[in-house]
């Protein structure tokens, strides 16, 4: 199968920081009990009047200059707050990076939406629609954050990262391949290139929707005539449960994907999940075996900034030198729906944006 | 009983930052520090450790050692 593979990144966050000073004042709660039940110390919401295509677009101009191209094929834009209910925002964001014509659709997995999007990128360059894709994560999620619930309003924060996939070469595949050898930088046709996503394990359970939610706005209630309760508009969230179930499925999901692509716990350099509350990032190491020294994060700066949470930890972590060309990293992603997925890549030569 | 107890214990010292000295039968759950989501954690570890599943709705930040001890009984017998 033709392999995609990372050739470029970006991130973007609003530049308004909202301090865990401010919130404990705002929502009658201390900074230390934000800080010990969400590893958050602030995060990041965007101006009046801002929407996701905004962060969309500038991470989107990113990731395109961090893979020296003018143009993608294709955009695939992760999102569960569209700039409105109707159309997708994927459209106009790419008109706005110049790229009007082109294939553009939004993917909505709520957390897991950035992986569920790569996935959707992989699937356009192995069809032939595309040769390089746009695949970014956005979300506003102060846009749909009831401001009278101290949980969730202290967790999320907005923001958005961006990967440009390209279409990988012969044998360009993922993860050890059949052999169980892996190719060095820069070793183009070998197994394993870098950059190449590996097998993907993505998955869902319906039955379980309304752990995370917003109750109105949509069919359901629109088609009833009623007038929805205040609340019912926001973002709800049953925190402890949800709490259980991304812990076992990233759990499950990181143990698929490393099977698949032939890798051992061991061999993992860079654990990168859904920055969702440190807590479970911890829980989540520990479970797995995976060494807090192997742990990417940068949700203390930002928060839960939902499906661009792994893209901006990437280009974070990149920036910083924490990740390094050759790493072999496995990613995964828990969210509403639910949904939940991982995949893996051995970290490319790339100068973040 | 004493046996569970004194495994659960051993878990929270070594895996929840409990100290010893303040680990009792009779401690209150939240006064060890141990809030809901710590509890969800200590369900995920309970399952490994004792082989039963601890839902979230089962205990409570305000159980003690050894009602958390005696759930944990009823449901490895």
């Amino acid at each position: 199968m033709t392999s995609a593979v990372v050739c470029g990144i970006g991130s973007w966050v609003p530049p308004t920081v909202v301090t865990n000073d401010e919130l404990a004042a705002r929502l009658g709660t201390s900074v230390d009990w934000i800080e010990t039940r969400t590893g958050i110390r602030q995060r990041r919401v965007v101006e009046a009047g801002g929407s996701t295509a905004d962060l969309a677009v500038e991470a989107g101009m990113r990731a395109l200059k961090s893979a020296h191209l003018d143009r993608a094929d294709a955009v695939v834009l992760a999102t569960t707050t569209p700039d409105y209910p109707c159309p997708a925002t994927a459209p106009e964001v790419a008109s706005r990076l110049g790229l009007a014509g082109v294939p553009a659709m939004d993917v909505n997995a709520v957390c897991t939406g950035f992986l569920y999007a790569a996935a959707t990128g992989a699937g356009l360059i192995a069809t032939g629609v595309a040769q390089r894709v746009l695949v970014i994560g956005a979300d506003t999620f102060s846009t749909i954050i009831d401001p009278a619930d101290r949980k969730t309003t202290a967790i999320f924060g907005d923001g958005a990262g961006a990967v440009v996939l390209r279409r990988g070469e012969p044998g360009e595949l993922g993860g050890f391949g059949e052999s169980g050898e892996f190719g060095g930088p820069g070793e183009l046709g070998e197994p394993g290139e870098l950059g190449a996503l590996g097998p993907f394990d993505l998955g869902s359970d319906g039955e379980l929707a309304r752990l995370i939610w917003v109750p109105a706005g949509g069919s359901r209630q629109r088609s009833a005539g009623l007038a929805a309760p205040a609340a019912d508009r926001y973002f709800q969230m049953q925190g402890t449960t949800v709490f259980r179930h991304a812990v076992v499925r990233m759990i499950q999901s990181v143990r698929t994907a490393l099977g698949r692509a032939g890798w051992r716990i061991e061999d993992v350099d860079s654990l990168v999940s859904h920055q969702a509350n440190a807590r479970i990032l911890a829980a989540l190491a520990a479970e797995l075996g995976i060494d807090a020294g192997r742990v990417v994060s940068n949700i203390d700066l930002v928060g839960n900034t939902a499906a661009a949470s792994i893209p901006l930890a990437l280009a974070d972590a990149a920036r910083c030198g924490r990740l390094r060309a050759g790493h072999r990293v496995v990613l995964t992603a828990f969210g509403g729906g639910l949904t939940w997925g991982a995949t893996t890549l051995r970290w490319p030569d790339i100068t973040p944006m | 009983m004493n046996d569970v107890i004194e495994r659960i214990g051993k878990l929270l010292t070594s895996r929840f930052g409990v100290p010893a000295a303040e680990f009792s039968a009779e401690a209150v759950l939240s006064d060890l520090d141990l809030d809901s989501l710590a509890l969800v954690e200590f369900g995920l570890v309970a399952e490994t450790e004792f082989g039963v599943k601890i839902s979230e709705d089962e205990v409570s930040p305000t159980d003690t050692i050894t009602e958390l001890a005696t759930l944990i009984a009823s449901k490895v017998a």
